[in-house]
């Protein structure tokens, strides 16, 4: 479980986070939707303890990231805002990589990296060196990368940016595969219909904290609209009237 | 359970080893700096070594003929060529009275014309000279002889020169410059290693995805910093081994000279030059670490060399000598070095105790890189 507290930041004059609280449970996908700006990456980043938070905590399965960050990214899977691969080495080597990073070693490391390619049926390219991968391709390396140690917290930021459809499906495949297995799953994005499609749960932020949470049904009714995209619409409309 | 120092350090010097670019860099050091040192040191001993006779103008020959087949024995001859644009002539001008005065006993007055200040044509100058005053001496000999007086009495002192300087110190000169190659091909070699995990992990937007993996910023660090240190040393080790080869080419024994490096003097050098590596990589990895792109971090990183080099030139051509550049990072490597190849005998306590310091400088020099990549202004560049 995913858990936010009332988390503070502030980046000279701009509050990013404005006291922001939420709950990413176990097998639910949990959608972090709001307009460019809204703090999506500064929450997440304070979440993998990048970023410490000026006040409030980010707990992954009760573990605080921001004074044990190493404990905690060890039981969470990141497929950051960017990412870059290494160009010299192959996709196999770059996944290998991560998994040792996560302490694995010998055959268990093999078995993990192999377990990670099969899933996203990459083997074509696996031993393939990163230099001239499609952005597809790049996305399931990434992807790799952070399911290899078969963490029990997905998170991920903005992840079907710049995809095609097919890239799209596996990634969604991929993403209720998991929360089947019981992974607590939490991803930003600002395009609604993804959101809609996948999510349990859909937290609606501005100007850094939660403007509504809920199914998109209970958004919808909330709102009195029927489609999401005007209940988001709404919610975020109203924002200027809650603002502090 | 794997360590983590040692899984970025692998995974750092793989990908390093398949970057053309930085193998060359490596090597193209090694390889150039020692012949480029041997072509500087040919042209210099075939200049010292110059036997050739010395052509200038004489006028007045047939005044003085001992005068002139003296000098022709001592390799002065007269020129018939024309002298070469942008040079001042020699001339050597004999006076028609010089029969009638060598008779009497009266000074003859020779003159040379010549631009003294010509670096070039100094050894010429001197040997013209040394050749005339040798003919004084000769015909003073003589006359004093001849008037029944030893001629040892116009001699009181006779002046007896130890030349001290032994074939190695001689070298050591020379050597100087050398030394000065070796310390920097570990600043140099691994110099693009550097630049490409710090500055181009950045660049490809690898980076916070690596600082946000279950490491410390620290384990990091250090496996990056021995992944390019190995490459600074290999360009290290390469460039030591080189030299003493590419100098048995040279006829150094024709100015005195001799190197020669035993293999163990060779393990010397190249333990000597362990620490500085890591140094070199830490003070690289410290700069680039802030820098945005490749490009910024090259530019930081041609400054940094200054550095050593300074270090290092500095106390050579000011001569400076306090015992403190024993102890001191560079400095204390750069005087051992200088030791050894003079053949003195090596100040172990010193010694140890600079590899010592300069260890200690690179590692509060990864604990601040550590430090400052868990700051979110450095990270972020907020």
């Amino acid at each position: 479980m995913i858990e936010v507290s009332e988390l503070r930041k502030s980046f000279g004059k701009v509050n990013a986070l404005n006291g922001l609280s939420f709950v990413a449970p176990e097998g639910q996908i949990t959608g972090l939707l709001g307009p460019n700006g809204a703090g999506k990456t500064t929450c997440l980043r304070t979440i993998y303890g990048l970023l410490k938070a000026d006040s409030g905590h980010a707990l992954i399965d009760g573990i605080d990231t921001s004074k044990q960050p190493l404990e905690a990214r060890r039981n969470i899977g990141i497929f950051p805002d960017k990412f870059g691969l290494y160009e010299r080495l192959t996709a196999r080597e770059q996944i290998a990589y991560f998994a040792a990073l996560h302490g694995f070693s010998g055959g268990q490391l093999e078995q993990a990296t192999q377990t990670a390619i099969d899933r996203l049926d990459m083997s074509a390219i696996a031993d393939r060196k990163a230099q001239g991968f499609s952005q597809g391709q790049r996305m399931k390396v990434a992807l790799a990368q952070a399911i290899v140690h078969q963490p029990k917290h997905l998170i991920l930021d903005e992840p079907s940016r710049g995809l095609d459809v097919m890239s799209t499906r596996i990634l969604r495949d991929l993403l209720r595969d998991l929360r089947a297995q019981g992974t607590s799953i939490l991803f930003s994005s600002h395009v609604m219909q993804e959101v809609a499609a996948l999510c349990d749960q859909v937290v609606v932020i501005a100007a850094g904290k939660v403007a509504a949470q809920g199914t998109t049904e209970q958004l919808c009714e909330l709102t009195g609209e029927t489609a999401l995209e005007e209940a988001f619409v709404k919610i975020i409309g109203t924002d200027e009237g809650i603002a502090a | 359970m794997s360590n983590p120092i040692a899984t970025v350090w692998r995974k750092e010097l793989k990908d390093a080893l398949r970057d053309k670019r930085s193998v060359m860099a490596a090597m193209s050091y090694a390889f150039f700096g020692p012949l480029f040192m041997a072509v500087a040191f040919y042209f210099l001993i075939s200049q010292l070594t110059d036997p050739s006779d010395v052509e200038i103008d004489i006028s007045g020959t047939d005044h003085a003929p001992a005068l002139v087949e003296h000098l022709n024995q001592q390799g002065i001859v007269q020129r018939d060529k024309p002298w070469p644009a942008g040079t001042t002539p020699i001339e050597l001008e004999i006076p028609a009275n010089w029969g009638e005065q060598i008779g009497k006993g009266i000074p003859v007055e020779v003159i040379i014309t010549a631009d003294f200040s010509a670096q070039k044509q100094t050894t010429d100058l001197r040997r013209l000279e040394k050749a005339i005053s040798a003919y004084g001496n000769q015909i003073a000999f003589m006359r004093l002889q001849m008037r029944g007086i030893d001629p040892n009495v116009a001699n009181p002192i006779t002046l007896i020169k130890h030349d001290t300087a032994t074939q190695g110190s001689r070298a050591a000169l020379l050597m100087g410059s050398v030394l000065i190659f070796f310390l920097m091909s570990v600043f140099f070699s691994g110099m693009n290693v550097a630049i490409d995990i710090s500055a181009g992990e950045r660049e490809r937007n690898s980076l916070e995805l690596l600082l946000a993996q279950p490491l410390s910023s620290h384990q990091l660090v250090y496996g990056k910093a021995l992944a390019a240190s190995c490459f600074a040393m290999f360009g290290g080790v390469l460039c030591v081994l080189l030299t003493p080869l590419v100098f048995q080419f040279l006829p150094l024994h024709e100015i005195g000279m001799s190197v020669s490096l035993s293999a163990a003097d060779l393990l010397l050098i190249i333990a000597l030059l362990a620490p500085l590596a890591l140094l070199a990589t830490a003070l690289q990895l410290f700069v680039s670490f802030r820098a945005k792109s490749f490009k910024e971090a090259q530019t930081y990183i041609s400054l940094l060399l200054m550095v050593p080099m300074i270090a290092v030139f500095g106390v050579e051509f000011a001569r400076l000598k306090s015992p403190a550049l024993y102890y001191l990072p560079v400095t204390g490597q750069h005087q051992a070095l200088l030791d050894l190849i003079k053949g003195e005998s090596l100040q172990w306590l010193p010694l140890g105790l600079s590899a010592l310091a300069t260890l200690v400088v690179s590692w509060i020099l990864m604990r601040l890189i550590g430090k400052m990549l868990a700051s979110e202004k450095v990270v972020f560049g907020l």
